[in-house]
C-alpha cells in the first residue's frame, strides 16, 4: 500500500513539475497568438475618445473636474493604483452614464452627476467603472464583441469609423457580461471600504434609481442597461451587512455642495 | 514504467483476446471520445462490467485499462472545460492554458503508446503491469 502511495504521490507531482516548467515558456509569443498588448490598447483608446469627444462637449469647470478628480485621487492613493495613467473625463450630457474606453479612459456624464444624491452614490459608481479598468474587463469585452483582428486591424492605420462608432456605442450603451458586472461591484465595494467610504448609499441608488420614475427614463443608461439593479443591491448590501465602521466623507461639505449647484447651472 | 511479467497461470488464445480488448476499448473510445473525455471512461467501464465474472487474466487488464482512464478523466475534463471557458465566456487564451494542454497531450500520449504496446502483449498472452497502476490493479483485482 505505501509503495502505492508513493507512486501516486510522484506521479501527481510529476504532473504538476511538468505542467509548471511548461508555464515558464511564453507560449503566446512562440505560437503568434494575437492579443491585444498595452501599445495596441493605448492606440484604441486614443482613437475612441477622439471619435467620441468629435461629438461630445467636455467639461472643463475646474469646479466640477477637480472634486471628481479628489474622490478618483483618494480611491486610487487607498487602492494601490497608479492615478496618473487614467484619464478622467467629464461629459455636457443629461444621458445618466458613467464608462471606461480603452487605455483607462472614464468618462463621466452630467446626467449621473445630477442624478446622485450624495458623493457616497458617485464614488460607488466611479468605483464601479474602476474596477472595469482595472480587471481588463474594457478589452475582454472588445475582444467578445468585435473580435481580436478587427481591433487590431484599427491600430494598425486600417481605421473604420464604421466600427470604432459601433465599438463606442458598445462600451457606452451596453453593460459587461453578468459575471464581470459582479466582479466590478465587489470590487467596488472593496474599493470604498478602503477609501473609508461607505458603500450603502451605493446599493439605495441602484434601488431606489430602478423602482422610481427614472425605470423608463430613455436618459437612464447606467442603471438600465446593467443587471438588475435590485440583484446588484442585495449582494452589495450583503456584502457590507457585517461592516459596523464609521465612514469618511472624501470630499468637504462646502465643495460638494458647491458642485451641486455649479452642474445645475451647466 | 511497463514491465512485462509472468501472470500466475498461462492465459488461454480466448483470454488474451479478451484482455487485449479492455485496452482496444479504451483505445477506440479515446479517438471517438475525445472532446468528451467522459466517454473513454464510460467505454471502459462499459467493457469491465460485461467482464466482471471472466477469467483472473481478464478482469486484471479491464480493471488496469479502467484505473488508466481514470486518471485522465481528471487532467482531461479540466482541460476541456478550461477551453469551453475560452470559447464561450470572456476567459482569454494564456501561457498556462497553453502549458496546461500541452501538458495532457504528452499525458494522453503516453497513455495512448502504453495502451496500444499493452494491447499487442496481452494479445500475445503476455502479462504487462504499469507502474503504479499495476499495483493499484494488484490491490482490488483478487483471484
Amino acid at each position: 500500500m505505501e509503495k502505492v502511495i508513493i507512486r501516486l504521490v510522484l506521479i501527481v507531482a510529476f504532473f504538476f513539475a511538468t505542467y509548471t516548467a511548461l508555464k515558464e515558456v511564453d507560449w503566446l509569443t512562440l505560437f503568434n497568438v494575437e492579443h491585444l498588448t498595452s501599445k495596441s490598447e493605448e492606440k484604441l483608446g486614443e482613437l475612441f475618445w477622439e471619435y467620441y469627444s468629435q461629438n461630445e462637449h467636455e467639461i472643463k469647470d475646474t469646479i466640477i473636474t477637480i472634486p471628481i478628480d479628489s474622490i478618483l485621487a483618494t480611491i486610487c492613493k487607498a487602492n494601490n493604483i497608479n492615478k496618473d495613467n487614467l484619464k478622467l473625463h467629464v461629459i455636457s450630457s443629461d444621458e445618466i452614464n458613467a464608462f471606461a474606453l480603452p487605455n483607462k479612459h472614464l468618462i463621466i456624464n452630467l446626467g449621473l452627476l445630477k442624478a446622485v444624491e450624495n458623493q457616497d452614490e458617485l464614488c460607488g459608481v466611479i468605483c464601479h467603472e474602476l474596477a472595469h479598468i482595472e480587471k481588463n474587463h474594457v478589452s475582454q469585452k472588445l475582444i467578445k464583441e468585435i473580435g481580436l483582428s478587427i481591433l487590431i486591424s484599427n491600430t494598425i492605420g486600417n481605421s473604420s469609423p464604421e466600427i470604432i462608432n459601433n465599438a463606442v456605442m458598445l462600451l457606452s450603451s451596453t453593460a459587461y457580461d453578468r459575471k464581470h458586472e459582479k466582479e466590478a461591484d465587489l470590487q467596488a465595494i472593496d474599493y470604498m471600504l478602503n477609501a473609508n467610504v461607505d458603500p450603502a448609499p451605493f446599493a439605495s441608488f441602484l434601488r431606489n434609481s430602478f423602482g422610481s420614475d427614472y425605470q423608463f427614463s430613455e436618459h437612464l443608461s447606467w442603471i438600465s442597461t446593467h443587471p438588475d439593479a435590485n440583484d446588484r443591491a442585495d449582494y452589495i448590501f450583503a456584502n457590507i451587512e457585517n461592516s459596523t465602521r464609521s465612514f469618511n466623507k472624501i470630499l468637504a461639505a462646502v465643495t460638494w455642495d458647491n458642485l451641486k449647484l455649479r452642474i445645475v447651472k451647466e | 514504467m511497463i514491465l512485462v511479467q509472468d501472470f500466475e497461470y498461462k492465459p488461454g488464445e480466448h483470454e488474451a483476446e479478451k484482455a487485449s480488448g479492455s485496452y482496444l476499448m479504451s483505445l477506440v473510445a479515446l479517438v471517438g471520445g475525445l472532446p468528451f473525455p467522459i466517454i473513454n471512461l464510460f467505454a471502459t467501464l462499459g467493457f469491465f462490467m460485461a467482464n466482471r465474472k471472466g477469467t483472473h487474466f481478464v478482469r486484471w487488464h479491464c480493471t488496469q485499462a479502467l484505473l488508466s482512464q481514470f486518471s485522465l478523466l481528471f487532467i482531461n475534463s479540466f482541460g476541456f472545460w478550461w477551453t469551453i471557458s475560452i470559447i464561450f465566456s470572456s476567459e482569454q487564451i494564456t501561457n498556462n492554458y497553453i502549458a496546461y494542454i500541452i501538458t495532457i497531450i504528452i499525458f494522453n500520449l503516453t497513455e495512448f503508446v502504453a495502451t496500444i504496446y499493452t494491447a499487442i502483449k496481452t494479445g500475445k498472452g503476455q502479462h504487462v503491469s504499469w507502474w503504479l497502476y499495476g499495483d493499484v490493479t494488484n490491490l482490488i483485482c483478487k483471484p
